[in-house]
């Protein structure tokens, strides 16, 4: 597959604003400025960034609760992202959500979503609505292994292989589901194993390597847009922060060798080496994109600061949409 | 005389890349390949087999194919950490050297036989393949490859007799340390590494094969199309591919036929030197595995040096001879 300079410096730029979103967002959750739990992509990046550059505001995702980096990466206003995590009035929910909640459909963000596996079943939906519509857009259903033990995951699987639905389940398997290793939460290790029993190809990638988690969703990507149904991408990859927050909450679940050893795989350095190997990306330039970056999320904190709290009138609005007002 | 022990390298990465979507390449799940390191050491321990060493893989293959499995036989990780990358297989043949293990056992493809060789250059081996398109492993029932394994290891039968050594491909990268291909070692026009399978043929810029195979899948079948050189002939293929060339239809993965631009074409004597110069990834054995820089070079060169690979259905063909099953009146086989 063919991978433009400007793609692989746009996939660089969304890895390195999520880190920078992320790293900022714990310091402030570990300063007790945001209310709520913070589930940090960090490590996490070249997956989200990866799938991102393929699609376009008419495709739809499916988050987690782990969910910034897909936003981020799908172009997410980071200052209402921000204001979210404060619970200010101009958050993507009006600050009545926080974290695990955040969507904009707009840009086809379905939603991150606080239970684990609930994505599937809203993927296939948009899936089945985008193949009704006779549209060649594509649906990325974003899942850890933990959510592959999910029943929901299983009959959404099932479904979307049945009518050959334009999804791309893309499991991003960190080794654990919240503090439970894989091999003692189910007895596989890939995955993608699974794909074969619904009828659909699964496939294994390095989701430490942007480039490879970029060659391998164009195609399943690709092959969704042409009408030839789903597939399973499992990206092996590791969340460097805990489960919960950046010290997390102190459960013993996993070496500090470990942390270290996927640490050397860093999957921002990575890619910047090779870009820099390529002449495309010069150690200043990508420092500049930090530098920058940076600047960006600072801005949008200032921002999500600055905002007003919701007025306790709006307690109750958007809990229910009155009959009058749905779609028909 | 006591048998020697066999090494068993199931690698659990080998059939799940990319080509299950750009191609149509088969998945084999890792239960599959745990009923078949299952029936590798049944077939073994039939066949005289009785102490084992295995690599220890983070998704327990070997260990949970003994569970249950009630044979007399003694089993020993090797001391290899599992990192689940191709370095297990690598330093896991480093220690069953070692060990005296004679003969290894592999499950995978290309790629896995390539990282046992890398650390052991001849290592005699009965490779069986669950990857996904190879040449050098064969796809073979698990129960007769274990018992030809077995008839080796307990030497009912000799291992000059049965195997033949492979040929390599050595590739000394400037500035790099030296690596190898037992197939195929090819200069593709791709800027990195990515998701390593190769595919695309109009990304072929040189290709030197060990082996080039009419029968086969994957790039040693663009030779094997053009100009055949087996297994057992002293001499490799050198073929240059790219824009003008006459094009040639040639299976380069599972179930894709697609047209492949050849410009020349020859024949390589053992040793004799070939050189890539970069821009450029190298692919050895159809995973692409090293970027070369502008400028960069690399001296390629075919020789006979690598495994000794078992022929299982001759080395059944002599145990057959041999009455080695033919049950004793004090019970047991043979070849025990």
């Amino acid at each position: 597959m063919d991978i433009s300079p400007e793609s692989l410096l746009d996939m660089h730029e969304r890895m390195v604003r999520i880190r920078t979103f992320e790293e900022e967002a714990g310091k402030l959750m570990e300063a007790g400025k945001v209310p709520g739990a913070l589930h940090l992509y960090v490590g996490e990046e070249a997956v989200a960034a990866g799938i991102m550059v393929h699609l376009s505001n008419d495709d739809q995702i499916t988050s987690t609760h782990r969910g910034h980096g897909h936003l981020v990466a799908k172009g997410g206003d980071l200052g209402r992202m921000f204001a979210e995590l404060f619970g200010r009035a101009t958050g993507y929910c009006k600050g009545k959500g926080g974290s695990m909640h955040i969507s904009d459909l707009d840009l086809g963000m379905l939603g991150a979503n606080g239970i684990v596996g609930a994505g599937p079943p809203i993927a296939i939906g948009a899936a089945f609505s985008n193949k009704y519509r006779g549209t060649t857009n594509v649906t990325c259903c974003f899942f850890g292994d933990g959510a592959s033990n999910e029943g929901t995951f299983h009959e959404a699987a099932n479904m979307a292989a049945l009518y050959r639905l334009p999804v791309v389940f893309v499991c991003e398997n960190n080794g654990y589901g919240e503090f439970t290793s894989q091999e003692r939460h189910q007895a596989i290790h890939d995955v993608a194993d699974r794909a074969p029993g619904y009828g659909m190809p699964g496939i294994v990638v390095d989701g430490m390597d942007a480039i490879a988690v970029y060659e391998a969703a164009g195609e399943a990507i690709a092959r969704a847009r042409r009408g030839e149904g789903p597939s399973l991408l499992e990206c092996k990859t590791y969340r460097f922060l805990d489960h919960v927050g950046v010290r997390g909450m102190g459960v013993v679940y996993r070496t500090d060798d470990e942390v270290v050893e996927w640490r050397r795989r860093d999957p921002i350095v990575l890619l910047e080496e090779r870009l820099a190997g390529a002449g495309l990306l010069p150690a200043e330039e990508a420092a500049a994109v930090r530098e920058r970056v940076l600047g960006q999320v600072k801005a949008a904190i200032a921002y999500a600061e600055s905002s007003p709290h919701p007025d306790p009138s709006a307690l109750l609005q958007d809990v229910y949409t009155l009959a009058t007002d749905a779609p028909r | 005389m006591a048998a020697a022990p066999i090494g068993i390298i199931a690698n659990p990465a080998s059939g799940k890349d990319i080509r299950r979507l750009v191609a149509h390449a088969s998945v084999f799940d890792n239960q599959e390949k745990r009923s078949i390191v299952r029936r590798a050491i049944l077939g073994a321990v039939a066949a005289g087999a009785d102490r084992f060493f295995f690599m220890p893989d983070p998704h327990l293959i070997v260990e949970q194919a003994l569970e249950g499995l009630g044979v007399e036989a003694a089993f020993e990780p090797v001391d290899s950490p599992r990192t689940g990358s191709a370095i297990d297989t690598t330093r896991s043949a480093a220690l069953m050297r070692e060990a005296g293990c004679a003969p290894v056992i592999t499950l995978g493809g290309d790629g896995t036989n390539r990282a046992a060789a890398k650390a052991w250059r001849d290592i005699p081996l009965v490779a069986i393949s669950t990857g996904t398109n190879n040449v050098f492993p064969r796809m073979m029932e698990a129960t007769i490859a274990g018992a030809a394994a077995g008839l080796v290891a307990s030497g009912a039968i000799a291992l000059d007799d049965v195997a033949q050594q492979a040929k390599t491909v050595h590739v000394r990268v400037e500035g790099g340390p030296e690596d190898l291909a037992l197939i195929d070692a090819v200069l593709l026009d791709e800027p990195f590494v990515g998701a390593k399978a190769v595919w695309q043929p109009t990304r072929l810029r040189t290709l030197v094969l060990a082996r080039a195979e009419p029968a086969a899948v994957g790039l040693s079948a663009i030779g094997g199309l053009l100009a055949p050189v087996s297994a057992r002939e002293d001499a490799g293929l050198l073929v240059h591919a790219g824009v003008g060339g006459d094009e040639l239809l040639a299976p380069i993965a599972p179930g894709l036929f697609e047209p492949v631009p050849i410009v020349s074409c020859r024949r390589l004597a053992l040793g004799e030197a070939v050189e890539f110069e970069g821009p450029g990834v190298i692919a050895l054995d159809g995973e692409r595995e090293v970027t070369l820089h502008r400028g960069q070079r690399a001296q390629l060169s075919v020789l006979r040096d690598g495994p000794f690979v078992i022929d299982v259905a001759r080395t059944l063909s002599l145990a057959a001879c041999r009455g080695l099953f033919r049950l004793s009146p004090n019970g047991g086989t043979d070849a025990r």
